[in-house]
């Protein structure tokens, strides 16, 4: 997979959340990106995300921002990773 | 062949289009949208949803992802992973009403339901539920007092249609969502005439379950439809199998919307199915509303006075009069009463003859008879041979309305007795 997604640098999203199902990954893409918090969709690392073929690679340092907003826009995730791209 | 409008009895083929007046069937036309969104996923989109981790499959989650938040913003539902997709409204219906309803448990609903909920109701009175029917006054309207009276300590489910497919009478949900939620009997809504054309708002009417049909007021195409499902007590689905999650694992998903949707969506179908809601939200429910109040409007001001005609229906059983009031006028306040649906029948002519002149000889489209619903017709008095029912929408003209009564008068002329 490209490292650049639409300008963003992936290396720099050392977060991954995972999910169980790809419902709750799209909308957690949604709810980030309207509170102009990067976020890119990508294909779900095996080894933390077997539930589920989508997780949102985000900025690891924002996560509590992040854990609280998913929660408030009803976003059911699994967990927050750090997971640095390889 | 095409049936065309006519001015004199015969037929003639090739004449400009029909008068569809079957909106309570299924919607026609639908917008331009809803075509080209279905066009688009066909040749540029395709993909399975949440099956797989490359572009075309995210592409499919997101337009499922997006007509469920479109759909939870016209329902006033928070969590929108609580609306699953079902290929239609009877498919919803079974899913909450066999899951709902506990084994000795009482189960109540009304006269004027469609059979989606009726047959139901009757196959479970088979295998041992108590089943109560509340009983609809001749307009078809079903009282929240008279629903109250049936509840008891063991009542496990109250299903009520929001809009009559036969009268279009609307029902007080609010006022009968607060008794229900005060008694602590889940109550779920036969939405299927109502999305699109009334009002919801799910918090505030205290519904817990609403079943919907996604081909008529929400101007998608036949193949969807879809269930809210608003708290815990409805966890069994009516299916179970492959959901692309947890797919290491032989037990169904126990989370939303996963847990009632097995198998592959109809992508294609919810993909038009968001465009039509998109299309209603723009152009207002509420505006909808009172479009086809004024059409009503037209017909009850020419058909009201006339002798011939027997009308049904809540503007004109609860004493509307056309040079009195508004019958069926609707503005942003006051509730709605009536859907945009008109049973009728043309003294001492049947339905049956009546709906197949129309179509014949004028091109107009309207379905006769029963229309699934026996128990709402012997409810308002028009069993075994029921009404001819006229049904518009969002793109009927006035000057359709007018073409149509232009009809009515020359069969109820030509025909009498």
């Amino acid at each position: 997979m490209s490292r650049r997604s639409k300008h963003i640098d992936l290396r720099t999203l050392e977060g991954v959340i995972t999910f169980f199902g790809s419902h709750h990954a799209i909308r957690a893409e949604g709810v980030l990106k309207r509170q102009e918090i990067s976020a890119v969709l990508i294909p779900g690392p095996r080894e933390i995300s077997p539930n589920c073929g989508v997780a949102v690679r985000f900025d690891f340092n924002r996560r509590e921002e992040v854990r609280a907003l998913l929660q408030e826009h009803m976003v059911h995730f699994e967990d927050i990773h750090h997971y640095p791209e390889c | 062949m095409v049936y065309g409008v006519r001015k004199d009895r015969g037929f003639e083929r090739g004449i400009v289009k029909t008068l569809y007046f079957d909106n309570a069937a299924t919607s026609w036309p639908k917008p331009k949208s809803t075509l080209k969104s279905m066009s688009s996923f066909f040749l540029k989109g395709g993909g399975n949803p949440g099956r797989s981790g490359h572009g075309r499959s995210i592409g499919a989650a997101r337009i499922v992802v997006q007509t469920r938040e479109l759909l939870a913003r016209l329902l006033n539902v928070r969590d929108s992973s609580r609306i699953v997709f079902t290929k239609n409204a009877t498919e919803a219906l079974n899913i909450a009403i066999y899951g709902l309803a506990e084994e000795r448990g009482h189960i109540v609903t009304s006269s004027m339901e469609h059979n989606s909920v009726m047959r139901p109701f009757t196959d479970l009175q088979t295998r041992g539920r108590e089943v109560s029917v509340v009983k609809a006054d001749s307009s078809g309207t079903v009282s929240a007092d008279d629903v109250a009276r049936e509840l008891k300590k063991n009542t496990s489910l109250v299903v009520l249609t929001h809009a009559s497919n036969v009268t279009g009478a609307v029902n007080d949900i609010a006022a009968i969502g607060r008794i229900c939620r005060e008694r602590g009997v889940p109550l779920l809504i036969d939405a299927a005439q109502s999305a699109g054309c009334v009002p919801i708002d799910v918090q505030a009417m205290c519904v817990d379950f609403l079943a919907f049909s996604g081909h008529k007021g929400l101007l998608g195409p036949q193949g969807t439809g879809g269930l809210y499902i608003g708290d815990e007590r409805l966890n069994e689905p009516l299916m179970r199998g492959g959901t692309g999650s947890l797919s290491d694992r032989e037990e169904q998903p126990d989370f939303f919307p996963d847990r009632f949707e097995s198998g592959t969506l109809n992508v294609i179908g919810i993909t038009g199915l968001g465009a039509g809601v998109e299309y209603v939200l723009n152009r207002g429910v509420s505006n909808i509303a009172a479009y086809d109040a004024g059409l009503m409007q037209l017909f009850l001001r020419e058909l009201c006075k006339d002798r011939r005609y027997r009308l049904y229906g809540p503007c004109i059983e609860h004493g509307a009069h056309p040079e009195r009031s508004e019958p069926g006028t609707h503005n942003g306040d006051s509730p709605v009463r009536q859907t945009g649906v008109l049973s009728m029948n043309i003294e001492g002519q049947s339905p049956s003859r009546v709906g197949q002149l129309l179509d014949r000889d004028y091109g107009i489209q309207t379905r006769i008879g029963l229309h699934c619903a026996p128990s709402a017709h012997r409810t308002i008095g028009t069993f075994p041979d029921g009404t001819v029912r006229l049904s518009w929408g969002l793109f009927t003209t006035e000057r359709d309305v007018r073409q149509v009564l232009r009809a009515l008068h020359a069969i109820a002329e030509k025909e009498s007795p």
